[in-house]
């Protein structure tokens, strides 16, 4: 078990800065998820934990040794690889047990990890197959429980589940929080899917071009976005934007429309500020449909453009201030393209964001 | 009205079989016929003449032909082993450079472009003692006052046979292995260094099963051409100085041009091509063996 | 633990200088025997046979002048040495490869009887030596009139190759996915037409590499060719290095001009498809 710290570290490939000095402490036993678009640096950020990249800049620390220039194989971590990894001429066992073996442990304990291992994760039936012959929920299953089999300071994950398939990813990503639960070590996870992020970690990593730009629980970057990225990058669908100018007390869309500003943030924008309006799909809802909530309200009409009925909500495509944006409708009834609704808004749920730094105006 | 035709795979494949047929199997035929007379190429009626196994025993009996299949067999393992060691370590050395891989894969192939018999005669003019790049460089440096008799010391002219040898053929286990390495996906090396390996145990377990189908497909491609080997001795020594470098090829040629005795030349022929026989189906079953195991075969 | 550090980084520094050192020596042995051949070939003979050594070359084309200058100035028939081999090496690479294109794809595609057979029956002609061929296919030869011609090589040569090629083929066409010739063959090809247009260009670098092999397999074959060809009409030039040698005398230099001009082909052409050749190798061999 071990804290993981990184101070100011940094990674050139060649002339270009994949990162640009991170600063990251973890606590022992948390699970972190390092979440970002593809090529904003957070597979690197991970292989450099695991010593798979160097470090060009900073210092990264597993436990209270710094192990910038360690070979993984001192650091004692495992990783679980995007594409499993496992060794093609190896059966399961000899792929579980493998660390193992490289350490000169005597058999029995290794066959005692490795059954505990494989028991854990229900491999005790495929231990004698080849990798080739399963599945890729089995190999992924494999690739964790060589993970586990070890009881590593760290766990690393790289997106290890963006090859399976829907329902597949959702089951193992539960199976992942239990095993978390089960053996409380500290996980660091890198993904692109901010389901999988917001549904995983204790704490949040979002990343941007090499740059932390927002780390915090789920619910923190779920409800309190530091800027529009974060506001669009999380939560699904993402938050609406619109553009809007500081009218006095309201907000003026691009069409014309007046809006009321949120109470929170009166005091913090000036007359003729450019803001940017945020707001999730929640927020909308045709008057009688939405989500009961206290505070300042907003009534508007919009044509419905189109529907997604999803079941128990429908997500309504209207066009509001000059963009189409997204409502949700709550105990749905059939709506037709086409027909106009009253709307009401939860102007006290919105966010604001300025709109030339983008970043959000609260307290 | 149905015509009864040839199924097409035959139709496709009947070229390459009459072609082999023609040139490779009928000369075999009247060869295997011949090791059975007491031919001889001056008095051509001796072709007539059954002397059942005689030949045969007579190889059998001859301590020159024993002494020189030993000779044989040892040149190949000791050649062939090497040429994988040394392929393996070229390969392993440029796959860790990384600048200029292209140009310096093509300078390994370099050697694969000569002729085995150019090779012979490179080589032949780099040990002469006389006037050799070798001794002249040792004598130059002061290293060795005496000119190193090279082709004329058995020991030594076995050495320079097996270094030619070895200079000429290593290119093809280099490029493979290189090929090899660079197919190896990077994921499993990972994986391994974060179990805990290091780079040697990354090597044995990792790199090492990974190579293995390219090992075996430059073993049998060599197999298929060891008789190459002729080439060079044959310019370099011709099986000299008195017979000390004397392969089962040189041999079977001084038995069947110089002697004029091609019954018993064929005799020996058989003898070397069942052996090549056996290592190229040897290195071809590996090579199955080893696709399996990585879950490459179809 | 700065003490572990910096010794990881000590160490990765010192084999990064092995490594260099080994590729330093490597392309040393495997340069200098060729270079030395193209040195000697522009100096003079007195030079070459210098005792003691002279370090400092000087240049001269006399040699490749006397290999050019023809048969009557004491040189050795280069043309001629060289359109046979040239047009003994062309010919049969290109019969080769259509006939053992033909035999790859019939491996690769068609289901028959002892399939595996037939294939190690063939590669097994290939490992037959050619110094134990020689003996037999002279006395066939001579028998049928082929003795030094330039059919008779072509024959032979084209037998080498056959197998080989058809080895490398094979794998290569066992990659190409069945559905592409089907769905050719649906957008309204014939098989053949689906071949050429779509199954071969995607199976080139296969077939370039099998060229280059049996190409090079053609021009720098010995053992049979100094059996099987007699006169300046049908001799090759690995046979022809056998012009500079005397009985106690060799002329190094004309030799070493004579060996230049015989790797310069070989050269060219393999930079040319060295890109396949290695693809061509593996795919043939691995995935096969």
């Amino acid at each position: 078990m071990a804290e993981v710290s990184l101070t100011s570290v940094e990674k050139y490939y060649g002339k270009f800065k994949a990162v640009h000095g991170i600063d990251l402490q973890i606590e022992d036993g948390e699970f972190v998820v390092l979440v970002g678009p593809s090529g904003c640096g957070k597979s690197t950020t991970l292989r450099m934990i695991a010593g798979l990249e160097n470090i060009s800049g900073g210092e990264v620390t597993i436990g209270d040794r710094v192990v910038n220039d360690l070979p993984p194989r001192e650091r004692n971590i495992s990783m679980v690889f995007q594409n499993y990894a496992l060794y093609p001429h190896m059966t399961v066992r000899e792929n579980l047990g493998f660390s193992l073996k490289i350490a000169n442990q005597p058999e029995s304990a290794i066959d005692k990890a490795v059954d505990e291992a494989a028991h854990i994760l229900g491999l005790d039936e495929l231990m004698d197959r080849r990798p080739g012959e399963l599945s890729g929920g089995q190999r992924q299953r494999v690739a964790m429980g060589r993970a586990i089999v070890r009881h590593p300071d760290v766990y690393l994950f790289d997106e290890p589940l963006s090859n399976l398939d829907a329902k597949l990813r959702t089951q193992m990503r539960v199976e992942i929080k239990k095993l978390h639960k089960k053996v409380g070590n500290t996980i660091i996870y890198v993904t692109h899917d901010q389901v999988e992020a917001m549904t995983l970690a204790d704490r949040i990593v979002l990343m941007k071009d090499g740059h932390i730009i927002q780390a915090g629980t789920p619910l923190e970057l779920f409800d309190a976005p530091v800027d529009t990225f974060v506001a669009t990058f999380i939560g699904s669908p993402p938050m609406n934007l619109l553009n809007a100018k500081i009218s006095g007390p309201s907000m003026v869309l691009e069409d014309g429309a007046q809006l009321p500003v949120p109470t929170d943030a009166k005091d913090l924008v000036r007359d003729g500020q450019d803001v940017v309006l945020g707001f999730r799909a929640d927020s909308l809802s045709p008057v009688g449909h939405g989500i009961e909530e206290t505070g300042l309200k907003a009534e508007v009409e919009l044509d419905v453009q189109l529907t997604e009925p999803l079941g128990t909500e429908t997500l309504l495509f209207v066009d509001f201030g000059g963009k189409e944006v997204q409502a949700k409708m709550h105990n749905p009834r059939h709506v037709a393209v086409g027909e106009t609704l009253t709307f009401q808004l939860q102007i006290d749920k919105c966010h604001l964001f300025d709109a030339s730094s983008g970043r959000a105006i609260r307290n | 009205m149905r015509m009864r035709r040839l199924p097409e795979w035959l139709v496709l494949l009947l070229p390459a079989i009459i072609v082999t047929a023609a040139v490779v199997l009928i000369p075999l035929l009247f060869s295997l016929y011949s090791s059975f007379t007491p031919y001889k190429l001056t008095r051509p009626s001796t072709l007539w003449i059954w002397i059942g196994t005689l030949n045969y025993e007579k190889i059998l009996a001859d301590w020159n032909f024993w002494s020189a299949f030993g000779r044989t067999i040892l040149f190949l393992t000791v050649v062939l082993n090497l040429e994988l060691l040394l392929g393996l370590g070229i390969a392993l050395v440029i796959n860790r450079i990384t600048w200029g891989q292209r140009a310096l894969r093509t300078i390994i192939m370099f050697p694969m472009m000569f002729s085995p018999i150019l090779v012979g005669f490179q080589f032949k003019f780099i040990f002469n003692d006389n006037i050799g790049l070798v001794n002249n460089t040792l004598q130059s440096l002061g290293i060795s006052d005496a000119a190193l008799p090279w082709l004329v010391d058995a020991k030594l002219a076995m050495f320079s046979i097996m270094f030619a040898e070895i200079w000429m053929s290593t290119s093809i286990f280099a490029i493979l292995i290189l090929a090899g390495l660079y197919a190896i996906p990077r994921d499993p090396l990972e994986a391994a260094e974060v179990d805990g390996c290091t780079a040697w145990q990354k090597f044995r377990h990792i790199t090492l099963p990974f190579l293995m189908p390219f090992i075996f497909i430059a073993m049998t491609i060599r197999s298929l051409d060891v008789a190459r080997a002729y080439d060079i001795v044959q310019i370099m020594t011709g099986g000299g100085p008195a017979r000390r470098t004397e392969l089962l090829w040189t041999l079977m040629s001084r038995t069947g041009y110089v002697d004029a005795r091609m019954g018993l030349a064929n005799a020996m022929g058989y003898v070397s091509i069942i052996l090549s026989i056996i290592f190229t189906v040897y290195f071809f079953r590996k090579l199955s063996a080893a696709r399996n195991e990585l879950g490459m075969g179809g | 633990m700065q003490d572990r550090n910096q010794a990881h980084r000590i160490r990765k520094r010192i084999s990064t200088a092995l490594t260099l050192l080994a590729l330093f020596i490597i392309m040393l042995i495997i340069c200098v025997p060729g270079l030395w051949i193209v040195l000697n070939s522009f100096r003079p003979t007195v030079e070459i046979m210098a005792k003691p050594p002279v370090w400092t070359p000087s240049f001269t084309l006399e040699h490749y002048r006397a290999m050019f200058g023809g048969a009557g100035e004491g040189g050795v028939p280069v043309f001629a040495y060289f359109r046979n081999s040239l047009i003994i090496s062309v010919t049969s690479t290109l019969i080769a490869i259509l006939i053992g294109m033909a035999g790859g794809y019939t491996f690769a595609r068609y289901r028959f009887a002892g399939k595996s057979s037939w294939f190690v029956g063939l590669m097994i002609f290939r490992a037959v030596p050619g110094v134990a061929l020689s003996l037999p296919l002279f006395i066939v030869f001579a028998r049928i009139g082929l003795i030094d011609t330039h059919l008779g090589l072509i024959l032979v040569y084209v037998a080498m190759n056959v197998p080989f090629t058809i080895w490398l083929t094979d794998g290569f066409f066992r990659q190409i996915p069945k559905e592409l010739h089907e769905a050719a063959e649906i957008d309204g090809c014939t098989r053949w037409q689906a071949f050429w247009k779509v199954e071969f260009p995607v199976a080139r670098s296969g077939v370039a590499s099998a060229a280059i092999f049996a190409f090079l397999t053609s021009w720098n074959e010995f053992a049979l060719a100094s059996q099987l060809t007699r006169s300046v009409g049908s001799k090759t030039m690995p046979v022809g290095l056998l012009d500079f040698t005397a009985e106690f005398t060799i002329n190094w230099g004309g030799m070493c001009a004579l060996a230049v001009l015989m790797i310069i082909p070989a050269l060219i052409l393999t930079f040319l498809v060295q890109k396949h050749l290695i693809a061509g190798l593996t795919f043939g061999g691995v995935k096969g």
